[in-house]
């Protein structure tokens, strides 16, 4: 059960023992990020994606995962950066959260994957008060690692049922 | 009854090993291990030997209890003990049935200890039934009251969620089981087979329900079972009254299970208290006094005399004379059990045959390995495609890859035989529903079915029953007409529906036919015109005037009862058939009657497509909706001011829907006279589908794009196509409503640019 399922929890501020653990690090632009290494189900390859019609840009359609068909989206998109071509670096990761539907998989493009982390209560603030983004809610908190800083996402929150809330009004 | 007479030896093995396999509280296997009992005691190699007969028969009241929640304590211990008294059952058996004092001396202690008390002259007596019946009493007797008076408790769903989870699905089955063999009595008013079928589901619910404290269900299948007993008994004989009690009972039973399934998804609020005192009343009333002739009249012949005058009349006299006691209650079940005895030799052995082994399988592994399999069959095709190996050619492996093929594909199809289900469970709901019908109607309707043992998708059970119950019910209301309009005409007073399913092609093929007064077109066509469906001048067979009855807007029409009695919710029926990408039609004699026809596809997970590209995505169009393709000459082409290009075929003026447009894609052209124009037809819609090329047709497995995109218009699904990509079905309703939309917001976003 992760923290922050609700607004209020980061509010009242979620102690950073709970997000304790180990992370799976990869690279999206400049900057480092995190995910839960439990809500990671595999990583693969960029394979040919078939794009959706009527979906958000940043989901950049459908992939084939060995029978099952998984929606993928690039974070770069959802995190309004500049999308880049793919390299050979560039990577699926895929996520297995559980929705009011049931266990959904959903494959996330990212930059690069790095390595599995293990982040200690000290190593990790709550998230820094920026004003009021909206991009907030998907961070859990900022991990310091060796004197870099890993931004730990709430997968739940970046393509949960939020996100299929918003698209299902499209 | 090709079964071969067991042996006592066989018997007692059989139920050594079950006894092995009970864990308290596991009602199913206790129930296997309570039918193997009664069956043994059934078995007249069984009843020669007195002793083991009666213990067995003390075993099977032990088991009894426990299933119907009597001996509260159904422990490790007590079945120890039960073991026990199995194993010196098979020493007695060895022996040939000598009684041997130390052995029954064991075997009645133990009884004793797990709460049945006898003594070992019960199981020596030949009139052993009384003795350990009023044994059985005493322990018995007390539970009672409580019984009645819990009555309003509410069951502890907490913490027996599994169990009646498994009671429900199970109620459930029996029910079912329960009304198709009550409608098979009605024409096999003499069959103790059927009476015991349907006696013994009735039996279960009562002692599971029991068990689980479900008061009521519990109380109104005893009260209906007591009923059937007597029919068992002879005491009173199976009639349409006995037959209407015991629907409504199943009826009943039905809706207080349902509630409970209820109270299982939506939480303890739901439960609902079901007043049944009513019913039992009934149930009672026709018990004691309702044998005389004053019941409803039997829609069926006279129900022809079921046992010989001297047998009935000494029954109903009896039946007359008893009081409702308890006491008495429990003589009668006493002698249940024993007339049960005498005849079910026939009826055990009647139980098991024409049954072929079966599993109950989780659908999800099912789903899975139909995943995986249809995974192999790609990978095969990959591999065997792939450049490098081909270029080996190499005749052995060529043959492997033959192998390999015929394997796969084998294994594909034996993978989706296994979501098949015979058509039959569907088709015998309509037994009830024909004879509901035509009882409210007053009319005659003899319900013949063909093909029941058609399989179809599991999947689409639950959906073709809708449209089937509609079809029925309007050949029932509409189409046969009254036994006195019938014999005006010339026909028989009995009406016929035929109910037949079959497989063509690719295809299932359902087909309903009643021999009533058939449609009348000119009637139809009057109509059409003043709904505005069809114009004076246009000249339409009776066929196709027949199928407009199918159409949205007509057949909501309120006089077209009156006028023509057909065509009441057709529209809806081929709505429900259309989503199960099937078709229906009709074809009508006028007087002779009507023949519906539906065709469904072989199952859901599979379809036939032509897969289309656009651009560089490919999309699968499904076959059923497709009519046909061309390449549009330009002369035909027109443009709609405000409303787009249209395309002229044969007449007609089809608006055009351009995929690229609505799916936002790069086309490779976009002049219609360079593209192909697939013409589609959805919901009574045609419209030409613009595409860049036709790549082929193909049988396709349908994927869930995942709640995360189930509802994105246009389409329906993806599905893997040869190359390991993923290509999207259309869904043509879905795409025809999008593109209306897109179109009328295209054109207010160009009258605002126009004005701005």
């Amino acid at each position: 059960m992760s923290a922050g399922d609700d607004k209020r929890d980061q509010k009242a501020g979620v102690t950073t023992s709970e997000l304790e653990g180990k992370y799976l690090t990869f690279a999206l632009g400049k900057e480092e990020y995190g995910i839960g290494i439990l809500k990671v189900r595999e990583i693969i390859g960029v394979l040919e994606i078939t794009s959706v019609p009527h979906t958000p840009e940043y989901i950049k359609g459908v992939i084939n995962l060995r029978g099952r068909v998984i929606p993928v989206l690039e974070l770069r998109i959802k995190f309004d950066m500049e999308p880049q071509e793919y390299t050979e670096r560039t990577c699926i990761i895929v996520v297995e959260l559980v929705g009011e539907s049931g266990t959904i998989q959903v494959g996330m493009l990212v930059d690069s994957v790095s390595e599995v982390l293990n982040i200690s209560a000290e190593e990790i603030e709550p998230p820094p008060a920026f004003g009021t983004s909206t991009d907030l809610e998907y961070i859990l908190g900022m991990g310091k690692v060796k004197g870099k800083v890993k931004i730990l996402l709430n997968v739940d929150r970046v393509i949960g049922e939020g996100a299929l809330k918003q698209l299902e009004k499209l | 009854m090709a079964e071969v007479e067991m042996t006592s030896f066989e018997h007692m093995e059989a139920i050594a090993l079950k006894i092995m396999m009970v864990d308290p509280g596991n009602l199913s296997v206790i129930g296997e291990l309570f039918e193997l009992i009664e069956k043994m005691v059934a078995n007249p190699s069984v009843r020669e030997l007195n002793v083991l007969w009666n213990m067995g028969k003390a075993l099977g009241r032990v088991l009894e209890k426990i299933i119907i929640g009597d001996l509260a304590d159904d422990s490790v211990e007590n079945f120890e003990l039960l073991a026990d008294c199995i194993s010196l059952m098979q020493e007695i058996d060895r022996l040939k049935g000598v009684a041997d004092d130390k052995i029954l001396g064991k075997f009645c202690d133990n009884m004793t200890s797990i709460g049945l008390q006898m003594n070992k002259n019960d199981l020596t007596g030949q009139d052993e039934g009384r003795a350990a019946g009023e044994a059985a009493k005493e322990v018995k007797q007390p539970e009672k009251p409580t019984g009645q008076g819990a009555e309003a408790a509410i069951p502890d769903f907490v913490q027996d969620i599994d169990l009646i989870n498994g009671f429900v699905d199970e109620a459930f089955e029996h029910l079912e089981a329960i009304e198709v063999n009550v409608l098979a009595l009605e024409h096999n008013p003499d069959d103790p087979d059927l009476i015991n079928n349907i006696f013994r589901p009735f039996h279960t619910i009562k002692g599971v329900s029991g068990f689980l404290n479900l008061k009521s269900i519990n109380k109104l299948a005893h009260t209906t079972e007591n009923l059937l007993d007597d029919v068992r008994n002879g005491v009173r004989k199976m009639d349409s009254e006995v037959i209407d009690i015991v629907l409504n009972g199943g009826d009943f039973l039905k809706s207080m299970v349902e509630n409970v399934k209820d109270v299982l998804n939506r939480g303890p609020e739901y439960y609902k208290e079901f007043d049944i005192s009513e019913f039992v009343a009934q149930v009672q009333l026709v018990q004691t006094g309702g044998a005389a002739p004053s019941g409803p009249e039997p829609i069926v012949e006279p129900v022809e005399q079921p046992l010989s005058e001297q047998e009935v009349e000494p029954g109903t006299a009896e039946e007359a004379k008893k009081p409702a006691s308890p006491a008495e209650e429990e003589k009668e079940a006493q002698k249940a059990t024993q007339a049960k005895a005498d005849q079910a030799p026939k009826g055990g052995i009647a139980r098991n045959t024409g049954s072929v082994a079966s599993i109950k399988v989780n659908v999800d592994k099912l789903d899975g390995l139909v995943n995986a399999v249809g995974e192999l069959v790609i990978m095969q095709s990959l591999i065997s495609q792939n450049p490098l190996i081909k270029s080996l050619n190499n005749p052995k492996l060529v043959r492997d890859f033959g192998q390999l093929s015929r394997i796969t594909s084998e294994l594909q199809k034996t993978a989706m035989a296994m979501r098949m289900v015979p058509i039959r469970q569907t088709f015998q709901k309509m037994i009830r529903l024909v004879r509901d019908l035509s009882k409210k109607s007053g009319k005659e309707v003899d319900l013949i079915m063909i093909g029941e043992e058609t399989e179809i998708d599991r999947n689409m059970v639950e959906s073709i029953y809708d449209p089937l119950v509609h079809m029925i019910r309007n050949s029932v209301d509409h189409g046969v007409q009254t036994p006195k309009e019938r014999e005006k005409v010339g026909k028989s007073g009995k009406g016929t529906v035929y109910l037949r399913a079959y497989q063509k092609g690719g295809n299932i093929v359902i087909e309903i036919e009643d021999d009533g007064q058939g449609l009348d077109s000119k009637k139809i066509r009057k109509k059409a015109i003043s709904r505005g469906l069809i114009k004076e001048s246009d000249h339409l067979s009776d066929y196709e005037l027949n199928n407009l009855i199918f159409t949205a807007g007509f057949s909501t029409a309120d006089k077209i009862t009156e006028v023509s009695g057909r065509g009441v919710g057709m529209d809806v029926v081929k709505k429900n058939v259309e989503k199960l990408r099937g078709k229906v039609e009709i074809v009508s004699q006028p007087g002779k009657g009507s023949l519906f026809i539906i065709r469904l596809p072989l199952t859901l997970a599979i379809i036939d497509g032509i897969i289309v590209r656009v651009g560089k995505e490919r999309f699968i169009i499904p076959t059923t909706g497709i009519q046909e393709s061309i390449r549009p000459e330009k002369k035909n082409l027109n443009t709609v001011y405000g409303k787009g290009e249209t395309l002229l075929i044969r007449n007609k003026l089809l608006p055009i829907i351009k995929l690229y447009e609505i799916f936002s894609l790069e086309p490779t052209t976009t002049e219609v006279s360079d593209g192909i124009a697939v013409v589609v037809e959805s919901e009574g819609r045609e419209r030409a589908l613009m595409v860049d090329e036709l790549l082929g047709k193909q049988e396709v497995v349908i994927k869930s794009l995942g709640g995360y995109m189930a509802n994105i218009s246009g389409v329906a699904g993806g599905t893997i196509l040869g190359d390991g990509r993923v290509g999207l079905i259309l869904d043509l309703p879905g795409l025809i409503s999008a593109n209306d939309t897109i179109a009328e917001s295209v054109k207010k976003k160009s009258d605002e640019v126009v004005e701005k």
